[in-house]
């Protein structure tokens, strides 16, 4: 083999390495971009998720609050109940006192 | 092999293990990257949960809490609704008692004492409302505030009505000072104390 011809066999391998390192750098790049796309795909299906979740936890805590606020309102109107018609029992005995009161108190 | 051969198989082999390296360094850095954005979107998910829990904690608050406030409301009304009967009642009740002559006239003869007893002066002025000077017999009236005050009083009656249920006002000759011994004045002053009684008889334990 002449100089030349081994100069040339040299070159090419160059240009081979070159096109290799290419590739490689060309395949890297699209494996980047394949994860960009990856990532937001993954982070779009976890908050969708998580937006689901988020939803229902409301809208289970919006009926849970209407039955708990039944169960409340009926205890605490019971309650009230008990109040109002023990004062109503005592109006008798309520008004007595007062009229004894403006019947007897000095100005 | 030539010189030549194993040049170009190195050269080729080098590029070959760099390409590699390329590869596997951006593979291992996808990985990372992957694992990241992972936890990264974890902990938003996290927090929507998160957040979403702590609204519903509220909503659960929020409604005891208008249910409790609207009651309390409630109950407020109809307790001031049984003390407001009471009251008036009671103000009815005075009222019918004071119908019976005999026992007007000695509750108004205490009135009228304490008002001479308030106003401090030798010869006062005793005021009535119109159907009171109908109907009082004003003798009777003057000697059992005489028996109260233990002294004679120098009385005088104006033939002026004043508007009021009952009671009387006591005022100086001049007109200058004014004790107000109505009953409706009565009913004013001792309100606060009527509703704190009302409101222990009726709702205390």
């Amino acid at each position: 083999m002449s100089g030349i011809e081994t100069v040339k066999v040299i070159v090419e391998a160059e240009k081979e390495a070159a096109k290799i390192l290419a590739d490689a750098h060309t395949r890297a790049d699209e494996i980047r971009k394949r994860l960009d796309s990856l990532i937001e795909q993954q982070r779009k299906e976890t908050i969708q998720a998580a937006q689901k979740e988020a939803t229902a936890l409301v809208a289970n805590a919006q009926s849970e609050a209407v039955t708990e606020g039944q169960v409340f309102e009926k205890d605490v109107q019971s309650k009230m109940r008990e109040t109002l018609d023990r004062a109503s029992a005592r109006k008798g005995l309520a008004v007595e006192k007062l009229v004894s009161i403006l019947m007897e108190s000095e100005l | 092999m030539s010189e030549t051969s194993r040049f170009t198989e190195d050269i080729l082999a080098a590029a070959n293990q760099k390409a590699h390296a390329i590869i596997d360094e951006t593979e291992i850095e996808t990985r990372q990257a992957l694992d990241q954005a992972k936890i990264q979107s974890a902990r938003e998910a996290n927090d929507i949960v998160n957040s979403a829990r702590a609204e519903a904690e509220a909503v659960r608050r929020r409604k005891i809490s208008e249910i409790r406030q609207r009651l309390k409301l409630e109950e407020q009304f109809e307790k001031s609704r049984i003390v407001t009967e009471v009251l008036d009642q009671s103000k009815e009740r005075v009222i019918e008692t004071l119908k019976d002559e005999r026992r007007y006239l000695a509750y108004l003869a205490a009135l009228v004492t304490s008002g001479i007893r308030e106003i401090g002066l030798e010869a006062v002025v005793v005021h009535l409302n119109v159907h009171d000077l109908s109907r009082v017999n004003t003798i009777e009236l003057e000697r059992e505030i005489s028996k109260l005050l233990g002294k004679s009083a120098k009385i005088e009656f104006s033939s002026e009505p004043v508007k009021a249920l009952g009671g009387a006002i006591v005022s100086s000759k001049d007109g200058k000072t004014r004790i107000i011994n109505t009953l409706d004045q009565k009913f004013e002053a001792l309100e606060p104390r009527l509703l704190i009684e009302a409101g222990k008889t009726l709702f205390g334990e």
